[in-house]
C-alpha cells in the first residue's frame, strides 16, 4: 500500500524515510541554536516548541494522524505542519499531518465516520462540531479546555458562550483556536470621491452610500444573495432588522413578522436600484471576492481572505481598502463570530497523545506566530496582546474587535441543529431571491420560508 | 452562399451542348457556394469550441492583478510564473504521475476484464445472460454520489484507504460496466463464422478471441480505452473522498486544492488545467482515426 510519509509539506516526499527527516530536524535544531533565533525564526520557533515535552502519558512509538484545516495562507499551513511534526519528533510520536481543504471537510468526515477512518484529531468549524457531537463522534475535552483557558487569562466570553456544554451533549468537545467572522470591506477611493469618509453605521446608511458612490461597472453592494455560505450574511442583516428565525426556545420558527418585512423591503429596494452586481443571486462562494478583487464592488463582507489576496496580488486595491465592523440595523448590531476548534474523535486510538498535541498547539509562542500569517481572531484573553492584534494589521485588529464586540453564533436566535440545518438550506437568501427574481410578494416569500422552516424545526422537537 | 445559384441567369433556349455546359457550370458553382457557407459555419463552431481553451491558456499566462482587473483577450504582461509555481512549489509533476498511474492502470485492467466479460455475454449461452448484461449496465447508471459512502466502507475494510491502489479498485467498479457494455456491441459485429473457421483450423476458444475477435475489434478497444482513460483522468469526487495525503493527489484533486476557502488562484488553476489537458489531447490526437472508426463501427452492418 502506498502511504504518505509523516508529512513534510513537500509533495514529492515519497522517497524520504522518516528516519532521515528526524536526523534532518536534529541537525536543524543544532544549527538553529548556533545561528540564533533571529536568523531562522520559523525553524527556531518549531524547535523551541518541540522542546516542550508532552505529558508523560504520551507513549513513545505512538502514531498520530492530524487533519489540519487548509486555509488561504500557505505560510500558516506550513507553520502548523512544521510545528506538529516537530512536536511529534520531540515526543517520539509519529505524527502525520494532512491538510484538508476546508471546503471538503464535511464530505471527507462523512465518509470517514462511516468507514471508521477518522483521524486522531482534526480542525473543524462550529456547525460540524455540533453535528458530530450530537452523533457522539467527539471525545470530551473539558480538561484541556479548562487548563488552556486558565493558563492564558480565560476565553473570550463570546467564544466561551459558543462552546457552552449544553449544546454539545453536556461536555466541551472542541478547543477553539481561532475565530472567524465578517468585517465590512469598503473602497475608500470610490467612497471618498462621493464624499463619504466614515464607515456606514447602519445597513440603510450603507445602501445610501452605495447608491451615491456606485458607477457601474462598479456596484455598491457586493453581497451574495445566492445559496452559499456568504449568502447567509443576510441572516445577520435580517436579525439586525429585528427578524428572527425562531422563538427564544429555539423550537418554533418565527420568520413571518413585520421585522422580516422591513428587511425584505430594504433589500429588494437596493436590488431594484441596481446596487447589487449582476449575478449576485447565483454567485458561488467566491463571487464577492471576485467582484471586489475585480474592482467592481464598493462594499463586501469578508472574513479577511480578500485582504490576504489583495495584499499579495493587488497592493493598490489593498491600499484603498478600509475595514470596519458590519453595520447595525434598526434593532442593533448582529455580527456573529464563529470559533474554529480542534477536536478528537471518539474513535481515536491515541486520544492521550492527541490531547497533549492540542494543548501544545495552544501555546502562546506558536499562536502568536500562527495568527500573524493566518486570518483568525483570537480566542483567549492573553492573545489580545499579540502584536498582530495591536495595530500591526488593520484586518487582524478588526477581527480582534469582532471577538470582543461580536455576537454569539446565531444570536439573538438559538444555535442548535435546527438552526444549522435552516442555514445549510440557505432559506433566507432563497427568500430574497423569491422577491427580487421571482417577483413573489413579501407575504408569499415569507409564507414559503416559514413553511420550510417549520418542516425543519419539526424534525428536532 | 446559396444566393449564387439563384442569381445565375438560366439559359432559355440552349442546345444539348450549351445546356450541358450550363448544368456543369452550375454544378461546379453550387458546391463552391455551399462550401463557403459550410466553412463559415465550421469557423463559427470552431471559435465557439476553442474559445474556452484559448481563455484557459491566456489566463494561465497572466499576472494575478491582470486576471482580476483586466478581462482582456490576451495578456498585457506575459508570465510563466503560474507554471513555475505549479511545477516548482506545488509539485504538480507528482500529481500528473499519480493520475497517469491510476488512469493507465484502470484502462488496462478494465479493457482486459471487460473484453472477457463482453465476449462471454456475446458468444456463450447460459442462464440469466440477459439479466447479467442488464445488471452490468445498471451498475454503471448508479450515481457516484450515492455510492461513495458504501465504497468508503469497503475500501477501508480492504485496508486500501488513502492509496492509489484503492482508487484504482474504486474506479474499476465504474469503468468496467461501461467498457463491457460498449465492447459487447463491438464484439457482436464480428461474425461468429470467422471464429468457427479458426477453431476448425485448430485454434482454441481463447486463441480465436485473441487472434480473430480482438484484432477485428481494435477500433472499439481503442475507443473504449480512451473513454475509460479520460473518465479516470478527470474524476474528482471519489479522489476527494479516498485520497488524503498530499503526495497521492491526482490532477483534479490537486487543482481542487488550489481553491482554498473562498479564494480561487486562477493563474495556477488554469496553468494546471492546460497541463492536465495535454496528455488527453495527445491521446485523442494519436488515436483519432481509430476512434472515429470505432465510434462508427457496425453502424452499417446488417
Amino acid at each position: 500500500m502506498v502511504r504518505s510519509p509523516a508529512n513534510s509539506g513537500d509533495s514529492v516526499a515519497t522517497t524520504r524515510p522518516a528516519l532521515t527527516r528526524r536526523r534532518l530536524l536534529g541537525t536543524a535544531a543544532g544549527s538553529t541554536a548556533a545561528l540564533g533565533l533571529a536568523a531562522a525564526p520559523r525553524s527556531a520557533l518549531a524547535e523551541m516548541l518541540a522542546a516542550r515535552r508532552a505529558p508523560a502519558v504520551v507513549q513513545g512509538g505512538t502514531k498520530l494522524t492530524y487533519w489540519g484545516g487548509l486555509i488561504f495562507s500557505d505560510a500558516a499551513n506550513s507553520l502548523l505542519e512544521e510545528t506538529i511534526t516537530a512536536w511529534g519528533d520531540a515526543n517520539g510520536v509519529e505524527a502525520e499531518v494532512v491538510m484538508i481543504n476546508q471546503n471538503e471537510t464535511t464530505q471527507k468526515v462523512s465518509a470517514a465516520v462511516e468507514s471508521n477512518t477518522l483521524p486522531d484529531a482534526l480542525d473543524m468549524g462550529l456547525d460540524l462540531q455540533l453535528l458530530l457531537s450530537q452523533q457522539g463522534q467527539l471525545a470530551p475535552l473539558d480538561d484541556v479546555y479548562d487548563r488552556v483557558g486558565a493558563a492564558q487569562g480565560g476565553w473570550f466570553p463570546g467564544v466561551d458562550a459558543a462552546m457552552a456544554p449544553e449544546r454539545f451533549g453536556g461536555t466541551r468537545t472542541g478547543v477553539p483556536f481561532g475565530t472567524g467572522g465578517n468585517l465590512l470591506f469598503r473602497r475608500t477611493d470610490v467612497l471618498g470621491e462621493a464624499g463619504f469618509t466614515e464607515p456606514p453605521a447602519t445597513w440603510q446608511e450603507l445602501s445610501d452610500q452605495a447608491r451615491e458612490a456606485q458607477a457601474p461597472p462598479i456596484f455598491g453592494m457586493g453581497f451574495a444573495l445566492s445559496n452559499v455560505g456568504d449568502g447567509n450574511v443576510q441572516v445577520s442583516v435580517l436579525q439586525s432588522y429585528g427578524g428572527r428565525i425562531a422563538d427564544d426556545a429555539g423550537t418554533t420558527p418565527t420568520i413571518k413578522s413585520e421585522a422580516t418585512r422591513a428587511y425584505l423591503e430594504w433589500v429588494s429596494a437596493a436590488y431594484r436600484d441596481g446596487l447589487f452586481p449582476p449575478g449576485a443571486t447565483t454567485w458561488d462562494g467566491a463571487g464577492d471576492n471576485q467582484a471586489y478583487l475585480a474592482g467592481q464592488a464598493v462594499f463586501i463582507a469578508n472574513t479577511g481572505s480578500v485582504h490576504l489576496s489583495a495584499r499579495e496580488e493587488d497592493p493598490e486595491l489593498d491600499a484603498s481598502t478600509a475595514y470596519s465592523p458590519l453595520p447595525g440595523g434598526p434593532t442593533g448590531l448582529v455580527s456573529p463570530l464563529g470559533p474554529n476548534v480542534r477536536a478528537i474523535p471518539t474513535s481515536s486510538r491515541n486520544a492521550d497523545a492527541a490531547k497533549a498535541l492540542i494543548e501544545h498547539l495552544a501555546n502562546p509562542e506558536f499562536m502568536a506566530e500562527y495568527y500573524a500569517v493566518a486570518i483568525y481572531g483570537p480566542v483567549l484573553q492573553a492573545q489580545r496582546a499579540f502584536p498582530i492584534y495591536s495595530g500591526e494589521s488593520e484586518v487582524h485588529t478588526g477581527l480582534a474587535n469582532l471577538v470582543e464586540t461580536g455576537t454569539a453564533p446565531a444570536a439573538p436566535d438559538v444555535f442548535n441543529a435546527a438552526y444549522a440545518e435552516f442555514n445549510a438550506n440557505f432559506l433566507v437568501p432563497k427568500m430574497v431571491q423569491r422577491v427580487v427574481i421571482d417577483n413573489y410578494t413579501l407575504d408569499q416569500a415569507m409564507d414559503e420560508t416559514q413553511a420550510a422552516a417549520e418542516a425543519i424545526y419539526a424534525k428536532y422537537r | 452562399m446559396a444566393s449564387v445559384p439563384a442569381t445565375t441567369p438560366r439559359p432559355r433556349a440552349a442546345g444539348p451542348t450549351q445546356g450541358g455546359r450550363a448544368v456543369e457550370h452550375r454544378a461546379r458553382r453550387r458546391p463552391a457556394a455551399g462550401s463557403v457557407g459550410a466553412y463559415l459555419l465550421l469557423a463559427v463552431v470552431t471559435v465557439l469550441l476553442l474559445f474556452p481553451v484559448y481563455w484557459m491558456l491566456t489566463i494561465s499566462l497572466k499576472i494575478p492583478r491582470e486576471i482580476n482587473r483586466v478581462p482582456s483577450l490576451w495578456p498585457q504582461t506575459v508570465t510563466l510564473d503560474n507554471y513555475r509555481e505549479l511545477l516548482g512549489e506545488r509539485g504538480f509533476l507528482t500529481n500528473l504521475r499519480n493520475s497517469t498511474i491510476v488512469a493507465g492502470s484502470v484502462t488496462l485492467v478494465s479493457l482486459f476484464i471487460s473484453s472477457l466479460a463482453a465476449y462471454s455475454l456475446v458468444r456463450f449461452r447460459y442462464r440469466f445472460r440477459g439479466l447479467v448484461g442488464r445488471l452490468i449496465l445498471f451498475g454503471y447508471l448508479m450515481p457516484t454520489s450515492l455510492l461513495f459512502i458504501p465504497l468508503s466502507i469497503i475500501v477501508a475494510r480492504l485496508n486500501l484507504g488513502n492509496s492509489l491502489q484503492g482508487l484504482i479498485v474504486v474506479y474499476l467498479t465504474f469503468s468496467m460496466p461501461l467498457s463491457t457494455w460498449l465492447l459487447t456491441g463491438y464484439f457482436r459485429g464480428v461474425p461468429a463464422e470467422l471464429e468457427e473457421q479458426a477453431m476448425v483450423d485448430g485454434a482454441t476458444r481463447m486463441g480465436a478471441l485473441l487472434r480473430i475477435v480482438l484484432p477485428l475489434s481494435l477500433p472499439g478497444l481503442v475507443a473504449v480505452g480512451i473513454f475509460t482513460f479520460t473518465a479516470a483522468w478527470n474524476e474528482l469526487l471519489l479522489a476527494l473522498i479516498f485520497i488524503t495525503s498530499e503526495d497521492l493527489r491526482t490532477v483534479p484533486l490537486a487543482l481542487q486544492y488550489l481553491i482554498t476557502g473562498d479564494v480561487y488562484r486562477w493563474g495556477p488553476i488554469m496553468a494546471g488545467a492546460v497541463l492536465s489537458s495535454l496528455p488527453v489531447v495527445i491521446l485523442y490526437f494519436a488515436a483519432q482515426r481509430v476512434m472515429v472508426q470505432g465510434a462508427t463501427a457496425g453502424s452499417v452492418k446488417g
